[in-house]
């Protein structure tokens, strides 16, 4: 890491749902997962020595624990002080892992789903007002583009845990018509692989952040690589179970929305440049690591004339990459305006 | 991975450069309130077409409801309010005076005649379940049937989206909801917390945002100039999309008192979570006043235990028919309904205080 002595700490944020990411003009970079939790009582708090934990230490002492995923559904529910709260803490949380130095101004760059732009951005704005000297909230999905630099013709698709999130690159800022959200991510796969396996494995012992795990680590749509085997307490015994079939099943609930929406955005864009964006769409988000999305949806392209889909490399920093991106190339002035 | 757009170093600079500007000013107007400037767009032959109707639309809307004329309140006749002036001639006074925050059914002699029932989950989608094994589709079911029933007895039309235990996608809810032309929209949903010790009931609505630059879009907007018809198209359209949400919160507010003082009487735990807006899908889809209701957590043992209950579902029912009647009687309009019976809590006929 490469310790950036200047007077302006740049940052970029990718405030997800599921996971949230910061990447700093001194090379910091950091994870964690979007939990907040503060101790439910006096005893909790002596135990856990603390006010709140944040990310795997949030969940691991989850039973002490008043838990928060403040992005929940793609956006800060209103009505909750909590959830807001959660939004402040987390965003603190990931400046202070970045490191400002002493009398370092902090500009910042946030990109959050796209529905929690549009449905929450008062809410949003209220949440992180006074923790960095001057703040930008963006599309995650506009965040990724500018990053990758693929600002004409192309078509984002940003599958997180709350939302998927569709983008237009036309050359200009996105407009309404040019995005689109779904609510068919990463969540609803998890929801869904529950089912499944309550269904087949009613005997099983399952949590959902047990499911959420095994989702990350073996999804899959089309033809297995290999079968998918795990082992959960059944009555308690451990046990051996193949759920191939059910990750399948709960991964494939996500194709049929996201070639719609994907087609129907492309039939909608100018006709002189459909088939340069149907080869320049980009699968950004936790879940363009699913094995097998990428051949899927190119398949659905097929029959429309072909297309090309490629799935980021770096799915846990590409949007925070990318705010990290807008925020310095901001200039000053910009920084000013964005103060307040 | 494509880097480039095919423009020169500098166009491209250039491009990079009217983003970041476009992503500052859209925040800037959210810090001011104000509106950022348009996008400009191409404009379909249909535009026109439709800016027409928007237009006559904008003046219908002004001579009901008035929200766009200066001093005039929402108790104005609508013959009244009628613009003086040309179709364009509600734009400027839009400056003025804040947007609409409620739409006075009255006006429109609006009657609510036909409820759109929605039971959560079905068939293979059991939802939530409790550790017991208590399929939240189950009793999504059992409480639609049984509240159906009051809403029926009560004169009004009920459409439900499931009657028995099958599948129903969302979109496939929404669309028969639509074309059913429902008045309401009430669906039924029980509550999964990660925290087992949560209980509680809460209800959902779609709603605007709370941007300020939409309360303060008039103020912000007025001077006549730069305000395109592209603009205005668009404000019309979230001021409907208000106006429905505007609805949609109250009965949601209804519905949300009704459970939780008719539940907590027995279940001195519970919580009241509150009203609260969300992305729900059978919320962006249905074109009426729209709710969903999470009626109790099934992942609360006590809780489950007690949606077991035939007669807890029936407080349920009783709660969310009451919720109904609370919303609708406000409407003014006869609404020819019969005093439902009561309930074994708050039966609908606590209306009467309303």
């Amino acid at each position: 890491m490469t310790k950036d002595t200047s007077g302006v700490l740049h940052l970029g944020i990718d405030l997800g749902t599921s996971r949230s990411a910061i990447v700093a003009s001194s090379g910091a970079r950091h994870v964690v997962d979007s939990y907040v939790g503060w101790p439910v009582d006096m005893v909790a708090r002596k135990i856990l020595k603390r006010d709140v934990l944040f990310g795997r230490e949030a969940l691991d002492n989850r039973p002490m624990l008043e838990l928060h995923r403040p992005l929940e559904r793609g956006l800060i529910k209103e009505g909750s002080a909590k959830d807001e709260r959660a939004v402040r803490e987390l965003l603190a949380h990931l400046i202070s892992l970045a490191g400002p130095q002493q009398g370092q101004r902090v500009f910042a760059v946030v990109g959050v789903p796209a529905e929690a732009l549009r449905v929450s951005r008062q809410h949003l704005r209220n949440a992180v007002i006074g923790i960095a000297d001057s703040l930008m909230i963006v599309s995650e999905p506009f965040a990724v583009a500018y990053g990758l630099d693929t600002l004409l013709h192309s078509l984002i698709i940003d599958i997180g845990a709350g939302t998927t999130d569709f983008c237009v690159m036309n050359g200009h800022y996105p407009t309404e018509e040019e995005q689109r959200t779904l609510l068919n991510a990463g969540d609803a796969v998890d929801d869904q692989l529950m089912t499944l396996l309550r269904t087949r494995f009613p005997e099983a012992q399952l949590t959902i952040h047990t499911v959420r795990q095994w989702k990350e680590k073996y999804s899959f749509v089309g033809e297995p690589a290999r079968p998918v085997i795990v082992t959960a307490p059944v009555s308690g015994k451990p046990t051996t179970l193949d759920i191939t079939n059910e990750v399948r099943r709960a991964c494939e609930s996500l194709v049929p929305p996201i070639v719609e929406t994907m087609l129907d955005l492309i039939s909608r864009a100018d006709p002189d440049y459909q088939d340069k964006l149907r080869h320049n769409i980009i699968l950004a988000g936790g879940g363009s690591q699913i094995a097998g999305l990428a051949d899927a949806l190119m398949t659905a392209l097929a029959e429309v004339g072909g297309g090309r889909v490629l799935a980021v490399e770096d799915p846990v920093y590409a949007g925070a990459g990318g705010s990290l991106a807008i925020a310095r190339e901001a200039p000053e002035a910009d920084w000013e305006r964005l103060q307040g | 991975m494509s880097g480039a757009t095919g423009r020169s170093p500098a166009s491209h600079e250039r491009l990079r450069r009217a983003l970041v500007e476009a992503a500052v000013d859209e925040n800037v107007a959210l810090i001011t309130g104000r509106r950022p400037a348009a996008e400009p767009r191409r404009r379909h032959p249909r535009f026109w077409v439709t800016w027409a109707l928007v237009v006559c639309v904008a003046a219908l809307l002004t001579a009901t409801v008035g929200p766009f004329s200066i001093g005039r309140t929402t108790g104005a006749r609508a013959e009244d309010a009628l613009p003086d002036a040309g179709p364009v001639a509600p734009v400027p006074s839009l400056a003025l005076t804040p947007l609409p925050r409620a739409l006075a059914p009255a006006l429109f002699d609006l009657r609510i005649s036909r409820v759109v029932v929605d039971p959560g989950h079905g068939g293979d989608d059991p939802g939530a379940r409790s550790h017991t094994g208590l399929a939240e589709k189950e009793v999504t079911l059992d409480i639609a049937l049984r509240l159906e029933k009051l809403l029926a007895e009560a004169g009004f039309e009920v459409v439900m989206t499931r009657e028995r235990d099958v599948f129903v996608s969302l979109r496939e809810r929404v669309l028969l909801a639509n074309r059913a032309g429902g008045d309401l929209f009430l669906s039924v949903h029980v509550n999964s917390i990660p925290q087992p010790l949560r209980r509680g009931v809460e209800t959902y609505y779609l709603g605007p945002t709370d941007d300020p630059h939409v309360e303060q879009l008039a103020g912000a907007e007025n001077s006549a100039s730069g305000y395109t018809l592209a603009d205005f198209r668009t404000l019309l359209e979230q001021v409907f999309a208000d106006v429905r949400s505007d609805e949609s919160r109250r009965l949601a507010g209804a519905v949300q008192n009704k459970l939780f003082a008719a539940l907590r009487r027995h279940n001195p735990n519970l919580e009241d979570r509150g009203v609260k807006r969300a992305p729900f899908a059978v919320l962006i889809g249905t074109e009426m006043p729209s709710v969903l209701a999470e009626v109790s957590c099934v992942s609360h043992s006590d809780e489950a235990e007690l949606l077991r209950q035939s007669a807890y579902r029936d407080r349920i029912a009783h709660a969310l028919a009451a919720g109904v009647f609370d919303y609708a009687a406000p409407h003014g309009a006869p609404l020819l309904v019969a005093a439902p019976a009561p309930g074994p809590a708050d039966g609908p006929g606590e209306r009467s205080h309303q």
